[in-house]
């Protein structure tokens, strides 16, 4: 069965997901990949995310460069991708949504901050008919790597790290 | 319509669209997959193909380096014009798909660490070295294949000792398969294998591979690659399952008299081969 899950991501609707759930995501969310998120860590130990226009309570972040092509995951186990779940699991985010195995310390890490990893599949025609809109948040100057805020509708993705689990154990 | 504007829309089709062998392989697989969490992965790339075809718009936003595959028959004419024009064609055909902006500016320093910057112009991006081919048919055809970044990463051309047994050689194309399908991510994979005598013969012959091959016509070798990597349980997007790869393309080239043959191994993702064909 499906869930579909609305941002922003409440606490008690994380804590319910667990490893293999497919869901559907629906509601805003953010973008980023390599070149932004560790400014984005940056700014949250700052606490300069409001100057930057940036809400991440709840939040899900979709490990994505957004060019004229399109959307789709990035492998989220690039050094500066995965070195950044615990921190902005720490600071709001809820859920991050990429693809490829994160190692055993982010897995116990996320589940720390009741956040989870999901995996979405390379499928950029079907994630821009899901696409409603899009616009840069912040670090325009990163181009496609920008951090951008997408209203989506019905992502769909499967849980492949929640409660100190990992789909690929 | 002029050869820019044949060579721009088989670009598009390359990049937008799964052939009907491609989308029967997917069927296949997902009808065989007891994987609950694999047949969802199959059936969202599927369903991808079907979307992307409708809008004509990139199956991958890694929508990939242009690699040109050019059949010339017997009566037929390349010139220097001809080419200038497919890559007049190939520029349209990345700004109508549109390619994700890739090219790298600058000097050969700059363009190795991407001190440079990228050229926002989809169509900048400039295709690999043509390759061409002689064939019997009457015939001036191009195929374009859009190669993406992830399967070149995990890609090999390494030299196999055959110790004259195609089982040895199978058993190394096999060995090197499964670890590059695991890291790879973007999988059901189709495993291109290209094998010859030096390193440009062998990747020559795995362009040609992927120009040509066919998921509903798999020779004994090609099935065996396949079956043995499928026992490897790694499955779309690592998940597990019986479909790690759904197919393999292979070209096996004249051999040197030696001990050697170079393989050349590329993991292809799972919209991969994207490629079309058009005639001149």
């Amino acid at each position: 069965m499906i869930k579909d899950l609305y941002t922003p991501l409440t606490e008690d609707i994380v804590s319910q997901l667990k490893v293999g759930d497919v869901v559907t995501i629906t509601g805003n969310i953010y973008t980023g990949r390599d070149a932004v998120l560790p400014k984005i860590v940056n700014a949250a130990e700052e606490g300069t995310l409001n100057d930057l226009g940036i809400d991440l309570q709840g939040a899900v972040i979709f490990h994505t460069a957004v060019s004229p092509a399109g959307v789709g995951p990035t492998s989220s186990n690039k050094v500066e991708i995965e070195c950044t779940f615990e921190p902005l699991s720490r600071h709001g985010v809820k859920m991050h949504l990429g693809k490829g195995a994160i190692s055993k310390e982010t897995v116990k890490a996320l589940a720390e901050q009741n956040a989870v990893f999901a995996i979405i599949p390379p499928v950029t025609a079907l994630l821009g008919s899901q696409t409603v809109e899009q616009e840069i948040v912040a670090f325009p100057e990163l181009g496609m790597e920008a951090f951008n805020r997408l209203k989506v509708v019905k992502y769909q993705a499967i849980i492949a790290a929640a409660k100190g689990a990992s789909i690929y154990d | 319509m002029t050869i820019q504007d044949k060579v721009a829309d088989c670009l598009v089709r390359a990049g937008s669209t799964f052939r009907e062998d491609q989308k029967e392989a997917y069927r296949k697989a997902i009808a065989d997959e007891p994987n609950v969490q694999s047949c969802w992965v199959m059936q969202q790339v599927l369903d991808n193909a079907i979307v992307a075809e409708e809008r004509r718009s990139p199956l991958c936003d890694d929508t990939g380096i242009p690699h040109l595959f050019l059949e010339v028959g017997p009566k037929r004419m390349v010139t220097g014009e001809l080419l200038e024009q497919i890559k007049e064609g190939v520029a349209l055909g990345l700004r109508q798909l549109p390619g994700r902006p890739m090219a790298i500016k600058g000097d050969d320093y700059a363009r190795i660490d991407q001190s440079g910057g990228l050229n926002e112009d989809s169509g900048a991006l400039s295709p690999s070295p043509i390759l061409i081919k002689s064939v019997e048919e009457d015939v001036l055809r191009l195929t374009v294949l859009m190669l993406g970044g992830g399967p070149a990463i995990r890609g090999i051309t390494q030299r196999v000792f055959h110790k004259h047994s195609v089982d040895v050689v199978i058993d190394e194309i096999v060995n090197r398969a499964i670890p590059a399908v695991s890291q790879l991510g973007c999988s059901p994979c189709v495993l291109a294998v290209g094998i010859g005598r030096s390193q440009f013969e062998a990747t020559s012959m795995m362009m040609e591979a992927m120009a040509k091959g066919n998921f509903n016509e798999q020779s004994d070798f090609e099935k065996r690659i396949t079956n043995k990597v499928n026992e490897a349980n790694i499955g779309p997007l690592g998940l597990g399952g019986k479909h790690s790869v759904l197919a393999t393309f292979t070209k096996i080239g004249p051999q040197r008299a030696s001990g050697v043959r170079i393989v050349a191994l590329r993991p292809c993702c799972c919209f991969e081969p994207r490629r079309a064909s058009v005639e001149l």
